[in-house]
């Protein structure tokens, strides 16, 4: 890169705001796919949108790409910088700007936390609801780059249900502030295509999210079954007796050995276990919480355990918040997919994913959310034997043609990014892709904002694609994966 | 560049099409189109674009034709392409809660559909709104409390683009976050940058029991203290609705009385509509304790109680004069209140309907028209307590005083820019915005 960008990136963002270190800028090489891999070459941190965009209006200026960069908890590669790009760290940009209760709604930077927006409402007695696993660390900027999930999406949608409006900086350096169809915004729903657009459209600034109210009671049980289909089945009949829980989460017997092993949240030795959790008011659940606790009696429960107070229904939770750290426990090395279902697909899903394992050699643990089919097969490997790795990517990629067989998706929360770009043309027609391909251009007709991502390209030079392997950072015991 | 009416109808690309010249009840706005289309199929709708972007012929979409007339007047229309040949439900998966239909489906004949397995799409609509209409305005009613707007509920749609193509983005999942979310970027437009051929939503089961508790108040102050307190409780209402009519400065019994009320005993100026849905015995506790809470008010249930509520969502849709939409922070619901009385003068009539915890409603004008368009003027000089303020019906005459619109900003330029990308010749929606 021209020396004399960089000095101008350093009169943007001062002299503690740029990294050049290579030792430093090793940090900013990959996100929590660390499988995809590239050596940023300058990384800014700006303290303020203004700076933000500047950077962006140079960039511009300049033709140079770049990537904006939140906690790099990602799990699809998408905050991979671009060879000769410039990667935007969102860090600093980490205040909670405006808690406004009686309008139940917080401003935030992007570099704030998920779960600090909960703890900073809970004295109030709100909660902010999309709660992906990683929440204790993952940044609200990526969660909106990303539309992410979690757990309770079942009931409570995603970030693009609770994001009201945002400011951004745009491809070209100007500064927007948009709001959303939530907020009845005449026209198109700008806000509804920038959220989840994996940071192909803009740099978020600023984001306006919405919080609830915490509901009255909550109560979780934890069902144990002999067969996946059993637990399926219960899920079906919770959902069709007109139930919807707030979240319905799935182990299968691996994970659950390996979550024992890990946290010991005391999951009873079987074959699936089902979390179940109801929310909403106190004489709701008392009518029909019995219900599912009933239907999974009848489906065949081998035994049926309910949360008494918080301290169980959090055991409960750790253990399955737990399952994929814990793998750990019971592999060298796994690789992790996000495919979709609808969710009476899920037990031929399954049957077809315990075939795969018999034939690859390789152990399969399943966690995954039940209610709404979203997989996360986790493919144990070792990557001492040789072969496989290899052996892992071949069957993850299988696993997300039968999730596309079923009419599902490739991917349920955990972005496309560069992980799983050479995916899309399964899921979408060429047409379909180029018609996407010319909103982007619309927007970023340079193609400078995170280039590389999203829509199939080929592969870049020396760029594998792999499985899950250590990342400096969690070799260094300075941060594990969630 | 455009051919006379007769060689038109004679492109090949209308064989089989049901295809005519536009009729007296075809007009829209004062504006008659040429030529009237219904097709049957996706590909017909994508055939029929990319005949009109060769030809450069404007195109206008028409589902049900309940919401029409909303937005600018029309330029003039060649081509008014009607959906409601294309009106089935193609799947319904209900165990996974998702249905995919075709756009010119209405909601009634969807919902039809779903309610055999006890299931439906919570969007309050006007009889005969198509699904397409739905998506294309986001239009939404009290059930938005607790199930969103269109957009909320939908996870993938069908698309034929200006060029011809049929395109499906997102999915029949209900959690999927691959590639762009085209479904998204069509709420809202108004069928300005594509047709919508199918759609499928995400669906709810039915609530097995509904109870509504109907207060009514005398003041704004009252009603507002009544809001922050359902607010702050934890009750779980799927709709919260504040209802104010205005004449002058007080609504008059003998107005109610000669009109008819919305729902029976109408003579406050206030009222609140909560309304609880769900199990049987816990629907009916929480509106009892709804009605402790706020101290006032009269819980139906039944037949009474659904017909209160069509009534009240066929008024938003009623033929008013002029029906403003508006949005604002739910805590300056008293400013709104009274703003709302100080548009009535003394012989107008302004009515608003309001989903009082998420701050947006409609306000309904009756009066002359030279006020009508001075209302929307006079709400957009508060952006301190109203936003978004939009013309969503008016008559002619109102809409050639007051911008339907009003500024986009830079949402305005990015989305123009977005329709530059998928309708290049321009074609669709015949100028009447919002881009």
């Amino acid at each position: 890169m021209d020396e004399r960008v960089v000095r101008e990136l350093e009169r943007i963002c001062g002299s503690d705001g740029i990294v050049r270190e290579r030792l430093e800028l090793l940090t900013y090489e990959c996100d929590a796919l660390p499988y995809v891999r590239e050596e940023p070459t300058v990384v800014v941190l700006p303290g303020s949108a203004d700076q933000v965009q500047q950077v962006v209006r140079l960039c511009a200026r300049e033709n140079i790409p770049f990537v904006a960069r939140g906690h790099g908890t990602g799990l699809s590669g998408g905050a991979v910088p671009v060879p000769g790009g410039v990667v935007i760290g969102l860090s600093r940009l980490n205040r909670v700007l405006d808690i406004d209760i009686p309008n139940r709604r917080v401003t935030v930077e992007p570099g704030v936390t998920n779960l600090e927006i909960t703890k900073r409402v809970a004295p109030y007695g709100y909660y902010y609801a999309p709660d992906p696993s990683s929440q204790q660390v993952c940044s609200i900027g990526g969660n909106v780059a990303e539309n992410s999930g979690g757990a309770h999406c079942l009931k409570y949608g995603f970030t693009v249900h609770h994001v009201l409006a945002l400011d951004a900086v745009m491809p070209d350096g100007e500064l927007v502030h948009l709001e959303s169809a939530i907020s009845d915004a005449p026209g198109p729903d700008l806000v509804g295509l920038i959220v989840g657009s994996e940071g192909t459209l803009a740099v978020v600034t600023r984001v306006v999210v919405r919080i609830l109210r915490k509901p009255e009671s909550v109560r979780t049980l934890l069902a144990a079954f002999d067969s996946i289909g059993a637990a399926g089945t219960a899920v079906s009949e919770i959902i069709a007796a007109g139930i919807i829980p707030a979240a319905v989460e799935m182990m299968d017997a691996l994970a659950i050995q390996a979550a024992e092993a890990a946290v010991h949240p005391g999951f009873p030795p079987a074959d699936a276990v089902l979390i179940v959790e109801l929310d909403g008011p106190e004489a709701e659940l008392q009518e029909l919480f019995p219900l599912v606790e009933h239907i999974c009696h009848r489906t065949g429960a081998t035994s049926v355990e309910i949360a008494s107070d918080e301290s169980q229904r959090a055991r409960i939770w750790k253990g399955r918040k737990a399952a994929f750290a814990a793998m750990g426990r019971v592999s060298p090395s796994y690789y992790v997919q996000d495919g979709v279902v609808p969710r009476t697909k899920l037990p031929d899903v399954l049957n077809r994913i315990r075939q795969l394992e018999a034939r690859c050699g390789l152990r399969i643990a399943n966690v995954f959310h039940a209610g709404d089919g979203n997989l996360h097969p986790l493919i144990c490997y070792d990557e001492k034997v040789p072969g496989q790795a290899e052996r892992a990517v071949e069957a993850a990629g299988e696993i997300l043609s039968y999730c596309v067989e079923a009419g599902g998706s490739i991917t349920g929360e955990h972005g496309v990014g560069m992980d799983k770009r050479e995916f899309m043309p399964k899921m979408f027609t060429e047409d379909t892709l180029e018609v996407m391909q010319r909103v982007r251009d619309a927007i970023d007709p340079q193609h400078l904002c995170n280039p590389g991502k999203v829509f199939p390209t080929p592969r870049l030079c020396g760029e594998v694609p792999g499985p899950y392997r250590e990342h400096p950072i969690e070799k260094a015991g300075l941060g594990e994966r969630f | 560049m455009v051919g006379s009416i007769d060689s038109l109808l004679q492109s090949p690309v209308l064989a089989g099409a049901m295809a005519r010249s536009g009729k007296n009840a075809d007009v829209l706005d004062g504006v008659k189109p040429r030529l009237v289309v219904e097709p049957g199929s996706a590909a017909e709708v994508a055939a029929l674009l990319a005949w009109a972007s060769k030809e450069r012929l404007s195109v206008v979409f028409r589902g049900g034709g309940t919401k029409l007339a909303w937005g600018r007047l029309p330029e003039p229309i060649d081509l008014m392409i009607g959906m409601r040949a294309m009106n089935r439900v193609l799947s319904h998966a209900h165990a996974d809660l998702t249905a995919t239909v075709e756009a010119g489906a209405t909601l009634e004949e969807v919902n039809a559909e779903l309610g055999r397995y006890r299931q439906w799409l919570p969007i309050d609509a006007p009889d005969g709104a198509t699904v397409g209409g739905a998506i294309a305005t986001n239009d939404s009613g009290p059930l938005r409390h607790r199930y969103g707007t269109p957009r909320d509920l939908l996870i993938g749609v069908e698309l034929a683009i200006t060029d011809g193509r049929l395109v499906k983005a997102g999915g029949k999942v209900v959690k999927n976050v691959a590639g762009y979310d085209l479904s998204r970027l069509v709420t809202g437009s108004f069928g300005s940058l594509a047709a919508i051929v199918s759609a499928t939503f995400k669906l709810l089961p039915v609530p097995v029991s509904f109870q509504t508790l109907i207060a009514p108040f005398r003041n704004g102050d009252s009603i507002t203290r009544a809001v922050a307190s359902l607010n702050d409780s934890q009750l779980e209402p799927i709709a919260i609705e504040v209802h104010m009519r205005c004449v002058g400065r007080a609504f008059t019994a003998r107005q109610a009385a000669r009109e008819g009320p919305p729902y029976d005993d109408d003579t406050a100026p206030y009222r609140l509509l909560v309304r609880f849905a769900g199990a049987p015995a816990a629907t009916v506790a929480q509106a009892t304790q709804a009605r402790a809470l706020i101290g006032t008010g009269e819980v139906i249930a039944g037949e009474p109680e659904s017909a209160a509520w069509r009534r009240y969502v066929a008024r938003s849709a009623g033929s008013a004069d002029t029906v403003v939409r508006i949005n604002w922070l739910p805590a300056v619901l008293p400013q709104v209140l009274g703003l709302v009385e100080d548009l009535a003068a003394s012989h107008q009539k302004v009515e608003l309907m309001g989903r009082a915890a998420g701050g947006a409603g409609l306000l309904r004008l009756e009066g002359e028209i030279d006020w009508q368009a001075s209302v929307a003027e006079q709400l957009r000089a508060r952006p301190d307590v109203v936003r978004h303020v939009t013309i969503r019906d008016a008559p002619p005459d109102v809409k050639r005083k007051v911008d339907a619109w009003g500024h986009l900003g830079a949402a305005g330029t990015l989305a123009s820019a977005v329709k530059r990308a998928l309708d290049p010749a321009g074609i669709l929606n015949a100028g009447r915005g919002p881009i």
